[in-house]
């Protein structure tokens, strides 16, 4: 007998089609704007040149490399942050204590970025100028801390999900043997949990890529190449953002599909890795 | 307080609650010494409460709270358990568990056993090999997997691996063994090895098991406590 579906069941299906195409849909209206300029075999001069539209060069290396650089010095600064949490979370905290951090934590993920951007702006802004000594104060350097705090929730729960899913009957086992609360983390709990800690720098890293706010209003948006950390710099979401004030017919607004088709591929490959990691880990055990 | 050699443990008014329910009341027991003796009750009646309160595996779980006291003699002293002076984890090295289910870790045969010694900083390899081997000769069954020792402990059958968690137990030669219903996912044959077992480590240990099976009080346990809606009844019996 053929299963009929219901009213609603047709409802969800078709709101699923739906967001499954809105994501091809936007990776081909990325794809067929930026076509010319792909076809016109200026790649490798939009990948690999620097940003100088008075010069008619219109190259998004600076920004490729900021972003990298950025989401790669926040996420060494967020990772370890967000891996002792995550410890003291799941073990090491009283456990009336741990519940408040969790809250705390799942308050932190829903707070607009701009906000901590914003805070950022009159603290550690004019803090960064006197350190560094000259410049405005804003820079990789500065924008690095905030987006690590942007990310860190996100992997926290990531990690403090997969340690709970470590069976209480090894931990258990290992508490009746004596372990100190350490020792469980480091010979029980991590061994079991790693695929969930690599997943979760994945998406914590695609999240450091795709923020626009922190690095708009922190990182100073000079489109140089950045020679250091401490120089001011603007990476492709920002990028995007700034551009998208110019006239619609201007080269400078066409670059900007290039842009977000870089964006997107790099943002799916980590998602695609996380999917595979994901699949390949959970098919192991 | 007498202290009487012969016993081994004391709880005076000991209560135990979960959240806000009382799972144990008032409970006040000795336990001989180098004896088996075995807790019984229907389920949910605070049985294996009562065993986590010997090790104070408890204090892991949330909702937990006790009161009262525990007395162990530990190193022929009377000592009170919950003494802050007492480290928990000392205490949990002197006193092994058994849990119901078979809960090997997820590392190989060698490194399960070794597991307690290698929490308690001994890195001395020759010792700790020999102690591998003496912990699986004690549970009979280093015959059984002395050419696969590094083979995942998971492998093993189920009473395989319930000997090898009793021969994890026993590694630190703890002076107290806390069993949880050791038997109840074994088949019969398993289980009379682990009785047998059981009954050659009297000389050595006291022994706490729960255990749910009438058959198996009457041959190995020297004495049986009653849990009923967390009071306790003691039934002695003529060995």
């Amino acid at each position: 007998m053929l299963r009929s579906y219901s009213l609603s069941e047709y409802t969800f299906l078709t709101a699923a089609v739906f967001s499954g195409m809105l994501t091809a849909a936007v990776f081909c209206f990325l794809f067929y704007f930026g076509l010319p300029l792909l076809q016109s075999g200026q790649l490798a001069d939009l990948l690999f040149s620097s940003w100088s539209p008075g010069k008619g060069l219109y190259g998004i290396y600076p920004m490729l490399l900021s972003s990298l650089t950025l989401a790669s010095l926040s996420m060494l600064i967020s990772f370890p942050v967000s891996i002792g949490c995550s410890f003291i979370i799941t073990a090491l905290a009283p456990i009336r204590l741990r519940r408040v951090l969790l809250a705390m934590i799942r308050v932190m993920t829903g707070i607009p970025t701009v906000v901590y951007s914003f805070a950022a702006l009159f603290f550690l802004v004019p803090l960064m100028r006197n350190l560094i000594g000259h410049g405005s104060g804003m820079s990789i350097l500065t924008a690095a801390p905030v987006l690590a705090l942007v990310i860190a929730p996100t992997m926290i729960l990531f990690f403090v999900n997969s340690f709970n899913k470590v069976s209480p009957r090894f931990t258990l086992a290992a508490e009746a043997l004596g372990c100190t609360k350490i020792q469980k983390i480091l010979y029980v709990i991590l061994p079991q949990a790693w695929p969930g800690v690599i997943n979760g720098v994945l998406l914590g890293f695609g999240r450091a890529m795709g923020d626009t706010m922190v690095s708009l209003m922190l990182a100073g948006n000079s489109t140089a190449v950045p020679e250091a950390v401490t120089d001011s710099a603007r990476t492709l979401t920002a990028h995007i953002a700034l551009v998208l004030a110019f006239d619609f017919d201007s080269m400078e607004f066409k670059s900007i599909f290039v842009c977000g088709l870089c964006l997107y591929l790099l943002t799916a490959s980590l998602m695609l890795l996380f999917r595979l990691s994901t699949a390949y880990f959970s098919k192991g055990r | 307080m007498i202290v009487n050699t012969n016993i081994k443990i004391q709880t005076h008014s000991l209560c135990f609650y979960y959240y806000k329910q009382k799972v144990l009341r008032d409970i006040s027991l000795q336990l001989p010494a180098n004896k088996i003796t075995a807790i019984t009750g229907p389920s949910g009646s605070g049985k294996s409460t009562l065993l986590m309160a010997f090790n104070r595996l408890w204090e892991e779980i949330e909702g937990c709270k006790i009161s009262g006291n525990v007395f162990m003699n530990l190193n022929g002293q009377n000592t009170n358990i919950y003494a802050p002076a007492l480290p928990v984890l000392e205490l949990r090295r002197k006193v092994g568990m058994v849990f119901q289910q078979p809960n090997p870790l997820p590392m190989s045969i060698s490194k399960n056993i070794a597991f307690p010694l290698r929490l308690a900083h001994i890195s001395n390899k020759n010792l700790i090999s020999d102690s591998v081997e003496a912990s699986l000769r004690k549970v009979s069954l280093w015959e059984e997997v002395k050419d696969r020792l590094n083979d995942d402990a998971r492998l093993l059958s189920g009473g395989q691996q319930q000997r090898l968690c009793l021969a994890r137990a026993l590694v630190l030669s703890p002076e107290v063994l806390l069993l949880d219903e050791p038997t109840s996912s074994l088949d019969p044959e398993a289980s009379a090895a682990i009785e047998e077992l059981l009954l050659s480590l009297k000389t050595k240990c006291t022994l706490v098991m729960v255990s749910h099976y009438q058959d198996q009080i009457q041959r190995i346990a020297d004495r049986h406590v009653k849990v009923l809606n967390g009071q306790c009844s003691i039934n002695h019996r003529q060995a």
